[in-house]
Parts: structure tokens; sequence; C-alpha cells
């Protein structure tokens, strides 16, 4: 079986492309079933996000190089898009190449950003529309598994995903070492930036109860605070408003700080000293940063937001290169199982000739033993199978282990020595790890 | 067998010393659970290991250096898991600990060579005395331990220094929530306060039963005494009506601190509570 993986994503590929060869929820199923149907495809699944659209899958060797041309057809087909328009941004990929591709794209090394942690969840979904769909077998299932435990293994074994690299949720995290839970924690909005309300919305997923939004504009603060059941806070009223809120974000246009020192002290007066929060997205800044030099009052501005956000993103890119070594080790591992698929044929074959043997010579034996009684028989029966089983045993492990490591001239030897068929398919699997186990087993 | 026991607890205490530090450090789960479950077990030995002790020796009096200690010791652990089972902070374990695995050790290394010599007030009310006020010194502890983590978190979060310019910080990236931190700081005062007015006041009522009498007062352990439950009571209405918290809240209990070293270190000078040979 050979593994096709045709797709494009965020790197080969602009945004009007995308977009138009995105599949929806809706119709995954129907295009997976559609796509399953087409002529030497063995198995297949889709998966589709907003920065890639990519075919995995199983193939028939023989039909390869016919079914390429089905599946670019199939492609231009299904999304009435010109060949010329699409086939410059597609990629193909087979077999080794599609097998590490997909194990970094579940483990979110191939994403925009690195290590975030939707992908997996996304591929997951495409993979159990392919199973409702019933285009999924064992080849593709393995393969599955076996990229979903790469992926935890590189998001419990490396720091990949543990920082934070947006500003809205470096600001949430702020908050959670500030406040530790934010079960309700009041979040103040004074201003109707976008950023802000992202921020808002990270916040209230955190658990963050009151919403109070203030805004030059009341209408603008109205819609604003409706998404997230919150209240209105007219203008002339931003101070008393910001004492109660444990979380200010401010984004307006206001040419002078709007809140000073002197406000923060009023501020932790009349709350006894409980902490405060702001996060400050305007430039020029809304908020005077000798307030943050307050006991009890913590300030970020649009710039520590986002330098925290690059050095988190620099964490993460070090991280991904510990992460690509898990891979490639994953990706062998895979291999490795594969490869045993190959001798199948050799060991059904292998027990076939001893087990025929078997029946010969007991045969040959039952005119001497002469008339034994079923508890006899049975015994005879248990201690030859015993032995042919006993028997088996070694070459049986030495053509799975041959397999493993790729290594065909003993394989080829086995075989002979057994007068077994000869194994097929195995170099077509390989490794760059796999070619040094033969040149080392060759020596 | 208490001593097997107590040395058994040791043991466990050092193995889960040394497992909090991966698990706090590097916060993995694994080693988290192993280090709770070893504290655990430790602890239920300890208990054993008092409780065997109290009865068999001295009907529930701890009258030796070494079973106070142990006793404090049993304070700390506890402490340290009302700490993890409400605010699941195993972070303070690499305090918490260490310090217990050193308080207990010395008491496993073999029976007390120096007790208390007042026979006068070797009645019953005498555990609870000790136990109290061990239990005060214990919380005290945790919330001067609280503070000056809450220091450390509200520095960091202000200083906005990244990974990459310094890296020290990172290790301290373990620390619980200025949130958690501060109700630890609050919640241990709060428990520590009732516990050392009962232990003074039982010790106040034990000691009329002896041929002390009013002498007891002018002693200069129970002065100091007296005069860190009046620095105590100060320092929970503070925090409790002027909100006092962070730094200002960190340095009082840190003298709140040092002086319950200082009534600590009273027991050479006085005649209540010194320890002889046996």
């Amino acid at each position: 079986m050979t593994l096709v993986l045709i797709g494009v994503n965020h790197k080969t590929a602009p945004l009007e492309v995308r977009e138009r060869i995105a599949i929806s929820r809706e119709q995954l199923p129907l295009v997976t079933r559609a796509l399953a149907a087409v002529p030497g495809v063995v198995e297949c699944m889709i998966v589709s996000t907003c920065n890639r659209v990519e075919i995995l899958a199983a193939v028939e060797p023989s039909t390869t190089d016919s079914l390429d041309a089905e599946l670019h057809s199939f492609l231009h087909r299904h999304f009435h898009l010109d060949p010329a328009l699409l086939a410059p941004h597609l990629y193909e990929l087979r077999d080794h190449q599609a097998v590490t591709h997909l194990f970094r794209v579940a483990a979110s090394l191939d994403s925009m950003v690195v290590g975030e942690p939707q992908i997996l969840g996304q591929v997951k979904e495409a993979f159990a529309v392919a199973h409702a769909a019933g285009s999924i077998s064992s080849q593709l299932d393995h393969l599955l598994q076996s990229a979903f435990a790469a992926a935890k293994k590189v998001r419990t074994e490396t720091g990949i995903g543990s920082n934070s690299v947006s500003i809205a949720s470096v600001g949430v995290d702020l908050a959670r070492k500030i406040f530790g839970s934010l079960q309700g924690r009041t979040v103040f909005l004074v201003g109707a930036g976008k950023m802000s309300e992202l921020a808002a919305r990270h916040l209230v997923q955190q658990g963050a109860g009151t919403i109070m939004v203030a805004n030059r504009t009341l209408e603008r603060a109205r819609l604003m605070a409706e998404p997230f059941g919150g209240r209105v806070v007219p203008i002339d009223q931003l101070y008393e408003a910001a004492s109660q809120a444990d979380i200010v974000i401010t984004s307006t246009s206001a040419p002078h700080p709007i809140f000073g020192r002197e406000h923060g002290q009023a501020f932790l007066h009349r709350r006894r000293n409980r902490p405060m929060f702001f996060i400050d997205l305007a430039v020029p800044r809304d908020v005077d940063p000798a307030m943050g030099k307050l006991e009890g009052i913590f300030v970020y501005d649009i710039d520590d937001l986002q330098a925290v956000a690059a050095d988190h993103m620099a964490v993460r890119s070090r991280e991904a290169d510990a992460a690509e070594a898990l891979i490639a080790a994953e990706v062998e591992r895979f291999h490795q199982w594969q490869r045993t698929l190959n001798v199948a044929p050799a060991i059904v074959a292998l027990q076939q000739q001893a087990e025929q043997m078997r029946q010969t010579e007991l045969k040959r034996a039952q005119a001497k033993l002469g008339s034994l009684s079923d508890e006899q028989i049975a015994a005879v029966e248990a201690l030859t199978r015993g032995l042919v089983n006993k028997l088996l045993h070694p070459p049986m492990q030495a053509l799975k282990k041959a397999a493993r490591q790729n290594d065909g001239l003993r394989l080829d030897a086995l075989c002979e020595a057994w007068a077994l068929p000869a194994v097929s398919g195995l170099g077509e699997i390989e490794t760059e790890e796999g070619k040094q186990d033969v040149e080392v087993n060759h020596s | 067998m208490p001593l097997l026991w107590l040395r058994v607890a040791a043991v466990l205490y050092a193995a889960a010393s040394i497992a909090v530090f991966p698990a706090v450090l590097h916060g993995i789960v694994r080693w988290r659970k192993i280090c709770v479950h070893l504290a655990g077990m430790a602890f239920f030995f300890h208990f054993i290991s008092v409780v065997e002790m109290l009865v068999q020796a001295h009907q529930w009096m701890p009258v030796g250096v070494r079973e106070v200690e142990s006793l404090l010791g049993l304070a700390v652990a506890g402490v340290f898991f009302l700490i993890w089972w409400f605010y699941d902070a195993v972070s303070l374990g690499i305090f918490a600990l260490p310090i217990t695995f050193l308080i207990v050790f010395v008491p496993a290394l073999g029976p007390n060579l120096y007790t208390f010599p007042s026979e006068g007030v070797r009645v019953g009310w005498l555990v609870v005395h000790i136990i109290a006020l061990l239990a005060a010194y214990v919380a005290l502890g945790f919330s001067l331990l609280a503070s000056m983590l809450y220091l450390l978190q509200e520095r960091r979060i202000k200083s906005k220094r990244k990974p990459a310019e310094d890296s020290w910080w990172l290790l301290f990236d373990w620390l619980p929530s200025l949130d958690t931190l501060e109700r630890i700081a609050h919640t241990t005062l709060e428990f520590g306060f009732p516990c050392m007015t009962v232990g003074l006041a039982i010790g106040a009522l034990l000691v009329q039963s002896t041929t002390l009498g009013a002498a007891y007062f002018l002693d200069p352990k129970v002065i100091a005494a007296f005069g860190l439950w009046f620095i105590y009571c100060f320092l929970i209405l503070a925090r409790r009506v002027a909100g006092l918290r962070g730094r200002r809240a960190a340095y009082l209990s840190g003298t709140v601190f040092l002086i319950m070293l200082a009534v600590l270190a009273a027991n050479i000078f006085s005649q209540v509570h010194r320890y002889g040979p046996r």
C-alpha cells in the first residue's frame, strides 16, 4: 500500500486560494465519501482547516501513477477550480514524506503559530468523520493513532505549547498569575477597540464574571457589552467603575493618560489594597506608567505584552527542534510496524508449510501407531503442534526483526533457507535511519 | 516501635523532599503524585509514631526535646497538607517537606537525652498546650513563607523581565498566583491565632497547680510569649481592618516570626520551660 498526501496550506497558497477549497464541517463527510469512491483509493481522509486542506490516501501501489491524475482531477472537479490556478500551490508527498508531514501537522509543527493546540483536535475530528464515512481501515487507522500518540508526546515532553504567544492570551496568563482563578472577577473595558474585545473574550472564557464597558459613544459601548452580557458605564462614572474592577483593559484614542498615579492611590484606598491589573492597549498610552509603581497595581502596555509574546515565541521555536527529533523517532517506529506487515505473507507461508509437514508426518505415523483412543490422539496433536510452534518461533522473530530493520539481505537469506516467497515492498519505506541500519547490517 | 515508625517516616519525608523538586520546578504531574503519596505515607507513619510515643512513654505528655521536635514536624507536615488540600499548592512543599525532614531527622536518631524536669505540670492538658502552641508557630511560619513568596511573585510580575533577559526568573515560574499566596498567608494566620490563644491560656491555668504560681508570669519565656500574642493580634487586625497586604504585611509577618524565634530561644532563660539531662 502506498500513502499519498496532496494538499495546500498557509505556506504554499494565499488565503484567496485556501478559502476557495476549504470544506465546511457539514460538507466533509460527503466529500470524504466521494474521495473514497475514486478508483484505486483504498483508504482516505481529508483535513480541512482555515490554514490547510489536505487529502491523505492509502492507494494500491500499481495504481499510484494513474491515481495522481485522478486525485488532481478530483480536486479540480470538486472545487470547480481551474487546474492552472491550483496546481502551483499543491504539494504532493508519498510514504515516508507523507507520514512525516502528517505527524508534524498533528504535533502543530507545521502550523502558522507553532505549538497551537487546535490542530490536533481538527485532525482528530477529520479522522472521526472519515471513520464514520467508512473510508478508514487498518493502515490509516494505525497511522493516525501513531500520529496522535506522537503529538501527545510532543506536547507533554517539550515546552512547545507551554507559553502564550498572542497578546490577548499573554494578558490572560498575567491576570491568572495575579488573581489565580478568574472566576467572578470584574473586567472593565475602557474604549471599544477590537483588541480589547478579544482580550475580554479570552477573560470571559476563563470564567471572568462581570463585564463593564465605557466608551465615548454609548451605542458602541452597548454593542460591545451585549455579547458578554455586560453593562455600559457612562463616561462620567469612569473612575468610580474602575475602582470596582479587578482587570481594566484600556484602548481609547485619548492623547494623554486617563489613569494617573493619583487615581491608582484612590482605587487602592477604596479597594482596601486589593490588587488591580491594567492592560493598556492604547497608543498613546491610557495609563501613566508611574501607576505601575504602586504596590498592588500592575500595568502592562502593548509593548510589554508584545515583548512577552515574542519571547514566548522564541521559546517555542527552541522547543520545536526537540519536537522534530521526537517526531523523527515516532515516524521510524511507524515504519517499523509498516515493514512487519510486508513479511506477513512470508510468515503465513511458513506456518502453512510447517502445518502441511506436520499433517503428512502424522498420517505416516498413524499406520505404525495403530488404533489410538481420543485422548491419545489429542495428546499427539498437542505434542506435534507444540513442537512446530516452538520450532517456528525463532525464524518468525528473525523475519520480523529483519523487516523492522529494513534488512533486505537478511530477509532474502531467511526466505531462501525456508523456501518462502520473496518479501516485496520493503525498500519502498526507506528512511534515513533505515538506510543506516542496512549499511551497518551489510558491513 | 515509635522510633521505628519515626525512622520510616523520616525516610519517606526525605524521598518526598526529593520528589517535590521535579514536581514543582518542572510541573511534572507524575512526580507531583509521587511526592504527595510519599508525603502522605510519611505523615501516616509519623502520626502512628507520635501516638505510640505519647501513649507508651508518658501518658500523653511530650516532655522530652525530641518528642516536641517530632510533634513540631507533624504540625509542619499537617499544615502543608491542609494548604495542599484547600489551595492545591504543592509548591510550598519545596520548603515544607525538607524542613519537616530536618525536624524529624534528630528525634529519629534515638531516644531523648534531655527531658522536661518540672514534674508539677505533667498533667494531661500539657499535650494540648504544646500542640496548640506548636500549631500556632507553624502557622505563623507558613504565613511568613507565603508573604515572602508573595513579594517575590509581585516583583516578578512588575519587573516585566522576559526569560531571555533573565533566566533566573524562570526558576520561579512555579510560584502560585498572588491571590493564592495572599489567601494562604491570611488563612494560616487566622488558624494560628486561636491555637496560640488556647495554648497560652492552658499554660497559664496549668501553672496554677504548681509551686510556681504567680512567679510563672515573670518568666522571660512567658513574658515573650504573651508579647508575641499581642503582636500576632495586631497583625491580624491590620490585615483585616486596614487590608494590609503585600510588602508591609510581609515585613510585619517577618517581625512576628523573629519574635517567635526569640520566644523559642527563651527556653535558655526560662525556669518553667527549661529542659535538662534525664
